[in-house]
């Protein structure tokens, strides 16, 4: 009996493959130009051999190329609020995003949250320097990026077009930093991470304003030249129009 | 329709900052004034930041002060000399300022000093100047005509370094207009401006400038400093924005055409009184922003560090 059970049994565990998330972004390119306003990326994907819909949740976390951001605080002094402490925080992302099929808290214990770097309470920059206590510095970094919208979660905001197949909308602001953004899916099975997609976006900006941008930075001379030659050029202009009209 | 500034790194509606510029070019022509005391802190209420705010702001007050500039050429009403000899000092001061500016920005303090130095030089020239207009037209009320006493500074007729301006018929030390254009050129640099305000009355009471040579000396120096502050700016700051910059102009040429055809139908002490409520609505407004609590004490900056 038993020497028949075991070969039954892995005949029976052969076919059987892991639930998979597998997903993609409607364009891995954003060009921020001239008239840019803002706009969304969808990100769309599938759960293959799905398991149970109970159990099973969806995370999509967009994170922003990590940067070096400045906090200062603010005191009173001559009744004057004048800038005094200051904490420099490193490696913060410059923009995080993240959609979930319901609130973290029922996706998922914190602990799990916290190892794979999933939800803005977990955030923390790789170095923080300050003469002060660095926690409120932090916290303060986290509420000014969420008030510009560049750090935002949007539990429930991941819509199901049939059992398998989800799409989300993630929102690009205009005032979003240029450079490389990941976007990470995570497919849930009753708390733990079952499998995860990461894919990269690339945002830049383009057109007359890169060139305007790398002239500024690259040949600054003549950028300040080019611009007090346009000022002088249109204050001229401006009086020979004058002066045939008077 | 929006539009991004690549410096400044957002998004503006181009058809607000062209009224921005024009309703500053009006006032300039109206006034006779450069307007970039008006123009930097109206930027900086709108978002702009104060960086890309004072030093892209000297490209409006250039080109609001060239057809100006050139009418009173014209009229050979310049004095080249004098306004090289402060332009010396001026270039001295805005080196000074420009390393200063960066100081401030580096320690996060621009802001704050910004609106400092701009609460206390627009309280005390819009005070001035309020105090002076009504008592004019107190006098021409009562129909006595005010005589503004001759100020004798015999300090300035005993510095060393003497010079002759033929153009202004005076021959005077060197110190003293150097001196005013390396102060103006600071405080170009530090707060987005062509100093007018300041050089005006300095020329009338300080070095006794024939009235007729004012304008068109003052208006060449003006011009000469915002364009070397505008070009030190650019290499040292990376701080000029030039789509704003052209938006600023486009508007600011048009405006100040109707401002001058507007000014030249009151009197001077209307318009100085006009002028005096203005400066000091903006001072209290800058005022009111230092003092009152800010809705977050913290402040956060990214970018480039």
């Amino acid at each position: 009996m038993k020497r028949l059970l075991i070969p039954v049994l892995l005949l029976l565990a052969l076919p059987v493959r892991a639930e998979d998330v597998v997903s993609g972004l409607g364009q891995d390119v954003i060009e921020i130009t001239s008239n840019y306003t803002g706009s969304n990326i969808v990100v769309f994907g599938t759960v293959e051999q799905s398991g149970a819909l109970a159990g099973r949740d969806i995370v999509i976390v967009v994170r922003g190329p990590g940067s070096d951001m400045i906090v200062r605080r603010r005191d009173r002094i001559a009744g004057v609020w004048i800038n005094r402490a200051a904490a420099k925080l490193e490696g913060m992302p410059a923009y995080y995003y993240l959609a979930s099929t319901q609130p973290l808290a029922k996706v998922a214990t914190p602990d799990v949250m916290a190892r794979y770097g999933i939800g803005m309470e977990g955030l923390e920059p790789t170095a923080i320097s300050s003469h002060h206590d660095t926690r409120p510095f932090r916290d303060a970094a986290l509420r000014q990026l969420a008030r510009r919208g560049l750090y935002r979660e949007a539990p429930g905001s991941i819509d199901f077009l049939s059992e398998n197949l989800f799409r989300t909308h993630v929102p690009v602001p205009a005032d979003v930093p240029r450079g490389q953004y990941n976007v990470e899916v995570y497919l849930f099975r009753d708390g733990d991470v079952v499998s995860a997609q990461s894919t990269p976006l690339f945002i830049d900006q383009t057109g007359i304003e890169r060139r305007m941008f790398n002239f500024a930075h690259n040949n600054p001379f003549g950028y300040g030249l080019a611009t007090v030659f346009m000022a002088l050029l249109m204050g001229w202009l401006s009086s020979l129009l004058f002066r045939q009209q008077a | 329709m929006e539009i991004y500034l690549p410096i400044a790194e957002m998004s503006v509606h181009w058809l607000t900052i062209i009224g921005l510029g024009a309703l500053v070019g009006f006032v300039s022509g109206m006034f006779g004034v450069g307007g970039g005391f008006l123009l930097t802190p109206l930027l900086v209420f709108y978002g702009i930041p104060s960086t890309v705010a004072v030093a892209t702001t000297l490209s409006h007050v250039t080109a609001s002060s060239v057809s100006g500039a050139l009418a009173q050429w014209r009229k050979n009403a310049v004095d080249f000399r004098m306004a090289g000899v402060m332009l010396a000092g001026g270039l001295f001061g805005t080196m000074a300022g420009v390393w200063l500016f960066a100081l401030l920005e580096r320690q996060g303090q621009m802001d704050t000093i910004v609106s400092l130095t701009y609460v206390v030089m627009l309280g005390a020239i819009g005070g001035l100047m309020l105090q002076e207009s009504l008592a004019t037209m107190r006098a021409r009320a009562a129909g006595v005509a005010l005589s503004v006493k001759p100020v004798n500074h015999p300090w300035i007729q005993k510095l060393p370094f003497r010079m002759r301006f033929r153009q202004s018929r005076l021959y005077i030390s060197v110190i003293p207009p150097a001196g005013i254009g390396f102060l103006v050129g600071v405080l170009s640099a530090i707060m987005g401006i062509g100093g007018g305000f300041i050089v005006v009355p300095a020329m009338i009471y300080l070095l006794r400038m024939p009235t007729s040579m004012v304008m068109g000396t003052s208006l060449v120096q003006i011009i000469g400093l915002a364009v070397v502050t505008t070009l030190l700016q650019a290499t040292s700051n990376y701080a000029v924005d030039m789509v704003l910059a052209m938006l600023l102009v486009t508007g600011g040429v048009v405006g100040a055409q109707f401002g001058v055809s507007a000014g030249a139908k009151l009197h001077g002490e209307q318009l100085r009184l006009g002028l005096a409520v203005v400066v000091l609505a903006v001072c209290l407004k800058l005022l009111w922003g230092l003092v009152v609590h800010p809705g977050d004490v913290y402040s956060l900056t990214t970018g480039a560090l």
